[in-house]
């Protein structure tokens, strides 16, 4: 059975590109509306997609859950998002990080730029960099939209409106290409964002996902579950030689065998491919999956032991 | 060897990618650069002479917007018995001579500038008139900017060949449950200044108080300002309070209207996705220019609504 769900791991991580052009295919499928220059605002724009995808998008099919949550918890009428709230927890639990590796476009977007061949830059010595989402994730989803409000009772969408590069990629661009009234609405903020932008996709060719690694509070949101997910990464011990190849092969500076749930995976898979015996899978259901595993290990623990 | 086959397939993936990055770049560059072509050569081809034709007629209507109230000073001057469009004389001619026949209400540097910019005008009318000759069917293609009166044209009468965007019609009332009809209102302005906004939208909420100021300065010019909140169409009463506590709030007293979304100004209302929208309507509830997308507490959209605002007025009078 572990066989089996190792190769079916494998698959999925070997057609992973795939599978993320599929997902960005379908949470942006109103491809026309890029010629038309409006907006699809139909039934579907009431749900949230999974990954970071702007609502502005023209092609958009869905909202997006960090901008709906700012819009709610920011309006006038609701103190707290709770129904986006609700979708983003069960999202974290089904699935955790497993979005940002195989369903978010804006993590695919850089990792199509990080395939452009210059020299590349390992971001280890960045870590501390990566606790900056949190930052972003409480700030300016939710304190400040929440908190700093007008006379009214209205916040602004702070992530979306001063930091969001997929807000200027997926709606501000193609809007403004389109729509010269919106072309001339353009200001100092357009100027800012596209500036981030144009950083981003420049960090994204040196770096891998460097976004989703030190911005990104929807990876941030989603990493508070990599824990408790049902999607999780599993070692098989016994398997395992110990060779440290796993380790080099993360991208995200994750040491698969120490930690198999670290809040940097994004479940990309690239430990399962560079496994030279088959030791890493993916495995998803309740439980931590050691049941199976600890039976056949028993006779072995000491044994383990005393090698380490 | 998977990973040298890999390895091209990813190459040709980065190829394709930094094509488009550059593309789409090079076409954000033509973008801002043709606003700043010249407009002195002679135009190839019928686009072309439209294109020129706006432009010139743009250029006009800066000049004449920018000393607004020195302008008006010469067309309350002017000689209204002066049948000037029937010999043809150029526009800017007009001027000069409605500005010598009322030198004394000017400063001589007042009268130096005014002079000035009508010798522009009269230049711009000239180019125009040769445009005119070559293409006749400009003229008619770019009816919306019509504010100068350019010699020959007839302008007297609206025209009705397209050109022209009629603002949907509609049969509402306004939040205090009054009936009110898109063709009485317009053709009670000189011009009407319709707002889109929806109650839970900041930036509309935060031009509330601009808008209302407009408004209050359109009353005096004989135009009004009226607000749209799209959480309002087809009356609904939840909606209705709440939109009518925020405008409270923002100390706007300017009426605000909504209409079935169903009927036509509905379904125009619906393709609005970009909030606040403000749309210019002259008396014919016509739409004049293009509308304004976002708040025109921005310094420069307050300009373009006014801009498009006197030129409805200059249309009313003319």
């Amino acid at each position: 059975m572990d066989k089996k769900f190792s190769g079916v791991s494998q698959t999925m991580s070997r057609f992973r590109g795939w599978i993320q052009a599929g997902a960005t295919l379908l949470t942006n499928l109103h491809l026309p509306n890029f010629l038309k220059g409006g907006l699809y605002q139909g039934a579907g724009k009431t749900v949230c997609v999974p990954g970071l995808n702007c609502y502005s998008c023209p092609a958009a099919s869905g909202a997006c859950p960090i901008g709906a949550f700012q819009a709610v918890v920011g309006s006038s009428k609701f103190s707290f998002s709770y129904y986006i709230t609700g979708i983003l927890i069960l999202l974290g639990v089904l699935l955790g990080r497993f979005i940002c590796g195989f369903l978010c476009p804006f993590g695919w977007f850089q990792e199509l730029l990080h395939k452009i061949p210059t020299k590349k830059f390992s971001t280890k010595k960045l870590k501390p960099l990566t606790y900056l989402k949190y930052a972003v994730l409480l700030v300016m989803v939710f304190l400040l939209p929440a908190f700093l409000v007008n006379d009214v009772g209205m916040g602004n969408p702070f992530f979306c409106k001063y930091l969001c590069p997929q807000g200027v990629l997926e709606g501000a661009i193609p809007l403004s290409l389109a729509n010269s009234g919106i072309r001339a609405a353009l200001g100092k903020l357009f100027t800012w964002k596209f500036s981030i932008l144009l950083s981003v996709i420049a960090l994204s060719v040196l770096f891998y996902r460097p976004f989703c690694k030190w911005l990104c509070p929807l990876g941030a949101f989603y990493a508070l579950f990599n824990r408790v997910s049902l999607f999780q990464m599993k070692v098989d011990k016994n398997k395992c030689v110990s060779c440290g190849k796993c380790a080099k092969a993360c991208k995200m500076d994750v040491d698969v065998t120490k930690t198999p749930n670290h809040t940097e995976c994004i479940r990309c898979g690239m430990c399962i491919r560079a496994c030279p015996t088959k030791a890493v899978c993916f495995r998803y259901g309740f439980g931590d999956g050691k049941d199976k595993t600890n039976v056949a290990e028993m006779p072995q623990k000491n044994k383990d032991n005393k090698e380490i | 060897m998977k990973m040298n086959r890999m390895n091209t397939a990813s190459r040709l993936l980065a190829l394709l990618l930094t094509t488009l990055v550059v593309l789409s770049l090079a076409a954000c560059g033509t973008k801002g650069g043709d606003k700043t072509d010249g407009t002195s050569s002679e135009p190839k081809n019928a686009e072309e002479a439209v294109a020129m034709y706006n432009d010139l007629m743009a250029q006009e209507n800066d000049i004449l917007s920018e000393n607004t109230e020195l302008w008006e000073k010469v067309y309350m001057s002017a000689d209204k018995g002066m049948a000037l469009q029937e010999d043809g004389k150029n526009y800017g001619d007009f001027l000069l001579s409605t500005i010598e026949s009322a030198k004394d209400q000017f400063t001589t540097d007042e009268m130096n500038l005014l002079q000035g910019e009508a010798e522009k005008i009269r230049d711009i009318e000239n180019q125009l008139t040769l445009i005119e000759e070559k293409y006749p069917e400009v003229a008619q293609q770019s009816t919306d900017d019509a504010m100068s009166v350019p010699a020959g044209s007839d302008m007297t009468t609206p025209l009705d060949d397209g050109s022209m965007q009629k603002f949907p019609a509609f049969e509402g009332k306004d939040l205090d449950g009054n009936p009110v009809k898109s063709d009485d209102l317009f053709s009670g302005n000189a011009v009407t200044v319709v707002n889109f906004w929806f109650t839970t939208c900041n930036p509309c909420v935060g031009e509330l108080a601009d808008l209302d100021a407009l408004n209050r300065e359109l009353a005096e010019k004989g135009g009004a300002l009226i607000g749209v909140n799209t959480f309002t169409l087809d009356g609904d009463e939840a909606a209705i309070s709440e939109a009518k506590d925020v405008l409270t709030k923002k100390g706007a007293t300017y009426q605000n209207v909504y209409f079935p979304s169903d009927g036509e100004a509905g379904k125009f209302t619906a393709n609005i996705f970009a909030y606040p929208t403000t749309y210019v309507v002259d008396r014919n509830g016509n739409i004049v220019g293009e509308p304004i997308v976002g708040a025109i507490t921005e310094k420069n959209q307050a300009e373009t609504l006014q801009k498009l605002i006197d030129q409805a007025l200059a249309a009313d009078m003319g």
